[in-house]
């Protein structure tokens, strides 16, 4: 049936929720930009026939204008499949930048295509350049916070002698730490800490 | 940041909530000396041993935790008065009564942080359960009632919390029976093109969708 | 309201309705499996998906039939016990789909079936999605609607949310999107205090 491989596009969307990110599907979109240029070819020559026949292609409602118009609507309908999923995707690319931060996990980098790599890039740019003017980092206190200190546990090895704010940790796996919130916050959402109570 | 976790729902998570009360203002019994303290949201002080003075829950939490001061406990959170207003609650199966719109952040935060300062804090704090577990019961009964017919909900006396646990639930019941018994749908007028305006029976409604 | 980009409405839109064509199409023989040349006849008749048979209904070029989501035997069996009928199987998107099609078919009773239907399930949702325990998945949401799903979800989790905060503890987490590989192993470490 005419639309029904760009439909799968969104059901793909629909049950990852809004919390999962699935690989892009390059070969979906593939198959589907492929039917639309058939469509487009179909609806060409059906409109050429009508010009053969010296119809007025705006008025002729003939057996060649219903297919006309069938490949027509499939096309406009494939289009809006398409660009739903690409803009469904970038919304949650764009809240990435929120959520984990300007550099992206391996795990993350694998699921975006090229111009989503691209695209988080330079939207995170973006927010960088608007936060460096402003003087303020807007990712941190995404959650009310409580004290400008926290205590961590470290859950992987990060490294030896990392900077947080005026101190150098060793942040070796298991290792327990108090540092400032702030500079803790992306380690936590990136899942290399954890808030640690004693 | 209202709707972190699903920006399609307009609401606010609970520590959110517990920030907003976290602006009420405490009395609290400082056992240090400390001179006035100068914040964008106001000036609080001087601080001197014994001399009660009034400042915002977070300061006073900040000041308790670090040993500077006691809170002293609101005057609604005693066993006699959320004793009586249990009872009340139970009386009037379709009221509410009249607690803090924070009542339930308050004595979280205070249950947690300020426990030596609380009298008899195993019965207040059971007390409080009570009265959450009564009133979100009433919260339930309510929302059943809710038709097509209803054109507003109104809950007085619901506190902060209570409020924002039912939001997302509500505003989507609510957009589902404003969709479900438009009068188009429910009394197609004529022709189903026709352009007559509709409006008439639709007076009192107020369209709930987020902007 | 639709929305461009609205993943629910696109598929809503997916849904067959049965048409049978008034006139004859060329070119577009797929959409008739019977058909020997590339085109449909007229009369013949086949299931389209709502956004196609909505524009040719609306160009007269196909007559379109009731779905038998709204069959006089869906509607005896709502009647006889609402909250028990399995739509989602019937029609992932009932509600939306109803609205949709009733001004196309002409079909004045769909309008207050709709509404008697949500009415008379809404109240199980309530009750159900405010007490069940969080964790877990409980046997009546695959009979759920799409919107009803999206009803339960919400209620569910402002209800988990709240026990959370209610619980206390680590207020910072790791992103949701990043999956939760450490958890497992995390969880074995009892939490200090």
């Amino acid at each position: 049936m005419y639309g029904r491989t760009a439909s799968q596009l969104l059901r793909e969307l629909d049950i990852a929720d809004s919390d999962n990110l699935q690989a892009f599907n390059s070969d979906t979109c593939d198959q589907v930009i492929a039917e639309c240029e058939n469509h487009h070819l179909m609806l060409q020559s059906l409109i050429r026939k009508l010009e053969g026949e010296q119809l007025d292609i705006q008025t002729a409602r003939n057996e060649d204008h219903f297919g006309a118009v069938t490949h027509h609507l499939s096309l406009l309908r494939n289009k809006r499949c398409l660009m739903a999923y690409m803009y469904n995707r970038a919304e949650v690319i764009r809240s990435l930048r929120w959520k984990v931060g300007a550099k992206l996990p391996e795990e993350i980098q694998e699921k975006l295509s090229f111009s989503e790599k691209e695209y988080f890039k330079n939207h995170s740019a973006a927010i960088e350049s608007s936060m460096s003017e402003l003087d303020l980092d807007l990712t941190v206190d995404m959650v009310p916070p409580k004290d400008p200190y926290i205590q961590v546990r470290v859950l992987d090895d990060i490294g030896d002698n990392l900077s947080l704010g005026d101190h150098s940790f060793s942040l070796t796996k298991n290792s327990v730490h108090s540092v400032r919130r702030t500079d803790a916050e992306q380690y936590i959402s990136q899942g290399l800490m954890e808030e640690f109570f004693a | 940041m209202a709707g972190q976790s699903d920006p399609h729902l307009p609401m606010f998570t609970a520590p959110e909530v517990e920030f907003l009360a976290e602006d009420e203002i405490v009395e609290i019994i400082p056992n240090v000396r400390m001179g006035a303290l100068h914040m964008i949201c106001g000036d609080f002080g001087p601080f001197l041993p014994q001399i009660a003075v009034k400042v915002p829950l977070w300061l006073a939490v900040a000041m308790k935790k670090r040993g500077k001061c006691a809170i002293r406990p609101p005057g609604w959170l005693s066993v006699d008065n959320l004793t009586q207003v249990l009872e009340a609650e139970r009386e009037s199966p379709r009221e509410f009564q009249a607690l803090p719109f924070h009542y339930v952040e308050i004595s979280r935060l205070l249950f947690d942080h300020a426990r030596d300062d609380i009298p008899d804090i195993y019965m207040v704090r059971s007390l409080i359960e009570d009265i959450k577990g009564v009133r979100f019961h009433k919260v339930e009964t309510g929302l059943e009632t809710i038709s097509g017919r209803t054109h507003a909900v109104k809950l007085k006396n619901l506190s902060a919390m209570e409020v924002n646990i039912v939001r997302p639930f509500l505003v989507r019941t609510l957009q589902a029976f404003y969709k479900h018994d438009s009068p188009q749908i429910v009394q197609p007028q004529g022709s189903l093109n026709s352009k007559r305006p509709q409006a008439a029976d639709r007076g009192p409604r107020r369209d709930l969708r987020p902007r | 309201m639709a929305n461009y980009y609205n993943i629910d409405d696109i598929l809503m839109e997916e849904e067959p309705i049965t048409s049978i064509f008034q006139v004859r199409a060329n070119g577009v023989g797929l959409l008739d499996p019977g058909s020997e040349s590339n085109c449909v006849e007229a009369g013949a008749k086949v299931d389209l998906p709502l956004w196609l048979a909505h524009e040719l209904h609306l160009r007269q070029a196909v007559a379109i039939g009731v779905p038998p989501c709204f069959s006089q035997r869906t509607r005896k069996e709502v009647q006889a016990d609402a909250a028990c009928v399995d739509l989602r199987s019937r029609c992932p998107y009932f509600y939306e789909l109803g609205c949709k099609i009733f001004p196309l078919v002409g079909d004045k009773s769909i309008g207050p079936f709709l509404l008697y239907t949500f009415t008379s399930r809404y109240k199980e949702i309530l009750s159900k999605s405010h007490s069940a325990p969080v964790s877990t998945s409980p046997k009546y949401l695959p009979r759920l609607t799409q919107e009803e799903t999206q009803l339960f979800k919400a209620a569910q989790w402002s209800i988990a949310s709240f026990r959370k905060w209610r619980v206390g503890g680590s207020r910072l987490e790791k992103a949701s999107i990043l999956g939760r590989k450490r958890k497992p192993a995390a969880a074995q470490l009892p939490p200090a205090g």
